[in-house]
């Protein structure tokens, strides 16, 4: 025959021999882990519990199944040493290979984060072939992570996927919480100038009910999971929890504001002026004087006025810069209190010691021993804070305003 | 080996039967002797008609008109023909040589020459000339009568146009040549005729323009063509078949067209045209692969609109070409490239379907090409109930028996309607048939093997040549002057030069500077405008 075709026919027949089919998968022979959780059992082994989707069930997919009448999740528990035993003991129970490319939510307990530490485990995501590096990281607090992942969620009908939204959307609307995946968390977890955060959630209610159906079947549900704090690590180890106003203070600090609402009082009235940031900006700066390292924070915003319950004439530029002046003093005061809050506890959540080593890496090198625990917590932070009003909303001046006139 | 080497050798060794073996070569001087010959060789068919002619003045002179029924104009042998054979030989009584009486004064058939040997006169006659006999001449007139019934010049079916010129080739070799005349009206549009086929002597016309065409391409046309020794050529795909280059490959190296327009627009870029008699498709030498995704139409709207639609064209092929193989690969290799949410809605429909994807994209294909099959040959009437079967059982019953995914279908579906938005059917089908191949390596090595299987098609094309040219030009050699009517369409006032991969004798295709201005005065504008204004209603 002719020369020409006997390479690639024989290329042809060798192909599928060389590659084999190894890594095919049918999509009915997998099982889509949509969150895992990790807890610690009592005798030091570690308890997965993993949620799965059910493809039937979840509304939207059409056909058969019994779409929205049944959880759209499964979960499997199992024990092993680590976690990629954990996983491999779960397989025994499991039908399908476990599929891990589409796991979203890593959970962890408040008391495995605090006694171990998540150094030992987030090796096995890493290193693994399917898990992502863009799985965000959750700490369920006073509760098992077990727990978690396993109660039922309305209208977000896979719980994981659920947990990230509120996770992503406080972050991005109110800028209470920080959504931080594997990635973000190791890369933190590494520098010696810098602590990861890691938001917490908790479940409110009756959380045994919430596993059943019971918990889709009235509009108010049996629990909710909501975002709780923001956990702090040292060494990788959950240390404490930061709550209330200092989140948002920690995150002005750390530029990842996006749209947070700053209340301010005015004439006594608790609240009375809302303002929404629409654009903000945070420059840190860290200098060496006289051997002390000097941290200077500069936080510029912009937004609108949202709520004004008080009679004021915002047509009046200098109303409109008291208000700005006001805005100021209240963002710094978070921002101040976040960052002793962080000093107190001894853990450089911002990164300072970063920004240090990269302005001046010579005396960062001196420092850095004896930073987190010495210069840190004595450090002088120099915070300013621009605000600018760009718009007062859809109306000029507030109705009460023009109520006082008529009534004068 | 190729294939023609390949035919050659099957040939079969015993020549075939000369029907003129041990006869006369050439016409004798009696006219019955003369009637009988034909009358033999045509075995007497009653289509060949025989009309004796003797003039009152002078019965002693007698001569024969023949022709064939159906191939000739009617009108044109009764009304003119005979009535002037009659009238000039009344004229010249004198006269002896009656054919050169009928050369001079028969002006009303457009042209009457004189043959010796029967090969000729055969050809002739059952070509539609009619023969003119006469006692004691040793030679026949040929008047051309040629006619019947044909198709009219009517708007192609294969290749249909929103703007443009909307007519078509018909069967009629002198009316297909006589349409491209009609767009380029040059003396330089060189047509060369022959015959080609043993039994059927098929009429074949080469056209091309003397002064653009590269010499050698013609040349190798014509050598290409010589060689040509079928028993019969039925359509311009006998032809196309025998001159290709690879023949035995998937893609075709010789585009064909039923349009005028689009045989003007190749001639004038530097390309050979061959027209086949008895077909509407005319062969079009050399093609590069960008072409078949490029119509007419194309160069009649502004640029950007056909830069957009070629693009389209051409994610529509690879589409059709790898569509079903990309979804095989996704979802049985790489999940995790798939969005979660769609994955689980994929995965809920496949949940009950019993196949492996693969086997269910081969269902669904199959089934698809089969309804396609079966649509095409069959009478408009019985295609509607088949195409009403089709929708019930690939869209409604395979889902509801949870044989097929209904993701499949879409994707089945979607590859369909792509693989007919391709404009050339003869590149279409390359694909369709592909498609099969890049399913299956999609199946064994996920986008590992559609890489693998699209690495060896490109090595493939660009291993063709078409008459010379890279298949894969311009983009392969690379030529940037050309690249601007290709996958995009440049403004019509670009194209300065021909194509160079075709090497034309004369590269300059127009002036220069031929974008369009506005004049440099603002007032000149107003001025027209307001002219304008009054013209309007």
């Amino acid at each position: 025959m002719n020369r020409k075709w006997i390479i690639p026919f024989f290329m042809a027949i060798y192909l599928p021999l060389l590659s084999g089919c190894w890594s095919s998968h049918e999509l009915k022979d997998l099982a889509i882990v949509s969150a895992y959780a990790l807890d610690k059992n009592e005798d030091g082994t570690y308890v997965g519990t993993f949620q799965l989707i059910n493809p039937m069930n979840v509304p939207g997919a059409l056909q058969g199944g019994a779409s929205g009448q049944n959880p759209s999740i499964a979960t499997y528990t199992a024990t092993g040493g680590n976690p990629l035993e954990v996983s491999d003991n779960a397989s025994t129970k499991v039908s399908r290979d476990l599929y891990f490319a589409h796991t979203s939510l890593l959970v962890i307990s408040e008391e495995l984060a605090r006694e171990e530490g998540l150094a030992t485990i987030l090796d096995a995501m890493e290193r693994g072939l399917e898990f992502r590096t863009t799985t965000k990281i959750v700490i369920s607090r006073d509760m098992k992570a077990g727990d978690f992942v396993q109660v039922l969620t309305a209208i977000d009908q896979v719980p994981a996927e659920k947990a990230i939204k509120s996770l992503e959307f406080t972050e991005k609307l109110y800028g209470e919480n920080v959504a931080t995946d594997l990635q973000k968390f190791i890369k933190a977890a590494v520098l010696k100038g810098k602590e990861p955060l890691v938001s917490g959630f908790t479940v409110e209610g009756d959380i045994e009910k919430a596993k059943t159906m019971e918990q889709l079947q009235s509009s108010e549900g049996e629990a909710t999971i909501e975002v709780n704090g923001i956990g702090v690590f040292k060494e990788g180890k959950l240390m404490n929890w930061i709550e209330g106003d200092k989140n948002e203070g920690t995150l002005w600090v750390l530029d990842q504001i996006q749209q947070a609402p700053v209340n301010i009082d005015w004439d006594d009235k608790k609240a009375a002026i809302s303002y929404k940031v629409v654009r903000q900006k945070t420059n840190v700066e860290a200098q060496t004087k006289d051997e002390k390292p000097v941290i200077s924070v500069h936080i510029r915003a912009e937004g609108d006025l949202r709520v004004i319950e008080v009679p004021v004439n915002v047509t009046d530029p200098h109303v409109i810069f008291r208000i700005e002046q006001a805005l100021q003093q209240k963002i710094k005061d978070e921002a101040e209190a976040a960052i002793h809050e962080a000093q107190k506890t001894k853990t450089d959540i911002f990164g300072f010691g970063e920004k240090l080593h990269q302005s001046d890496p010579d005396s960062w090198k001196k420092l850095e021993p004896k930073w987190q625990d010495v210069y840190f917590p004595a450090l002088d932070v120099d915070v300013t804070v621009e605000a600018f009003i760009r718009r007062t909303g859809m109306r000029n001046n507030p109705y009460l305003f023009n109520l006082n006139k008529k009534s004068d | 080996m190729s294939y023609r080497k390949f035919l050659k050798k099957m040939k079969p060794k015993e020549q075939r039967e000369d029907f003129k073996k041990g006869e006369p070569k050439s016409i004798g001087t009696s006219i019955t002797e003369n009637l009988n010959i034909i009358k033999q060789k045509t075995g007497n068919s009653p289509d060949i008609i025989i009309r004796m002619l003797t003039f009152s003045h002078d019965p002693g002179v007698s001569t024969a008109i023949v022709h064939v029924d159906g191939l000739v104009d009617n009108p044109t042998i009764n009304e003119f023909l005979v009535q002037s054979m009659e009238d000039s030989v009344q004229e010249k009584l004198e006269e002896k040589d009656l054919f050169k009486v009928f050369s001079e004064k028969v002006v009303a058939v457009s042209s009457l020459e004189t043959l010796k040997d029967w090969d000729s006169l055969f050809l002739a006659l059952l070509s539609g000339d009619t023969v003119i006999l006469a006692d004691g001449k040793n030679e026949a007139l040929i008047a051309s009568t040629r006619g019947g019934e044909r198709r009219l010049v009517e708007q192609s079916d294969s290749e249909i146009t929103l703007r443009g010129s909307k007519e078509g080739f018909t069967e009629s070799i002198n009316t297909n040549t006589a349409l491209v005349r009609r767009i380029i009206k040059n003396p330089n549009l060189w047509v060369e005729s022959m015959n080609l086929g043993k039994q059927t002597n098929t009429d074949l016309s080469i056209m091309y323009i003397n002064g653009i065409v590269d010499p050698d391409t013609v040349k190798e046309v014509r050598q290409r063509l010589g060689r040509v020794d079928l028993d019969a050529i039925l359509d311009s795909g006998y032809i196309e078949q025998v001159i290709e280059d690879e023949s035995s490959g998937l893609f075709p190296t010789v585009t064909h067209t039923e349009r005028p327009d689009a045989v003007a627009g190749n001639l004038l870029e530097g390309r050979v045209a061959i027209f086949v008699s008895g077909t509407p498709h005319v062969l079009v030498v050399p093609a590069v692969m960008i072409q078949f995704f490029q119509t007419p139409e194309d160069y009649y709207v502004r640029f950007p609109i056909s830069t957009l639609i070629r693009m389209l064209r051409v994610f529509m092929f690879l589409i059709s070409l790898i569509g079903p193989a990309f979804y095989v690969a996704a979802t049985t290799f790489h999940q995790e490239m798939i969005p979660t949410d769609l994955l689980v809605i994929i995965a809920s429909q496949t949940e009950s379907v019993p196949f492996p994807a693969i086997v269910e994209a081969l269902i669904m294909e199959v089934t698809f090409e089969i309804l396609r099959e079966a649509g095409l040959r069959m009478p408009n009437k019985i295609s509607a109930t088949i195409s009403i079967v089709g929708a019930l059982v690939i869209g409604q019953g395979v889902i509801q028996a949870g044989i097929v995914s209904p993701a499949m279908v879409i994707v089945v579906a979607t590859t369909a309607i792509a693989s007919l938005a391709t404009p050339n059917y003869d590149i279409a089908i390359s694909a369709r048939l592909l498609r099969f191949a890049f399913m299956l390596s999609a199946a064994i090595a996920g986008f590992y093997g559609i890489i693998l299987g699209l690495i060896m098609l490109i090595v493939h094309l660009t291993s063709l040549r078409s008459f010379g040219v890279p298949y894969l030009a311009p983009f392969a050699p690379l030529e940037l002057k050309s690249l601007k009517d290709t996958i995009i369409r440049g403004p019509i006032w670009s194209f300065n030069e021909r194509p160079e991969s075709l090497h034309p004798q004369n590269p300059v295709r127009q002036g220069k500077h031929q974008k369009p201005l506005p004049p440099l005065k603002r007032r000149m504008v107003r001025a027209d405008t307001k002219e304008g204004d009054k013209n309007e209603s």
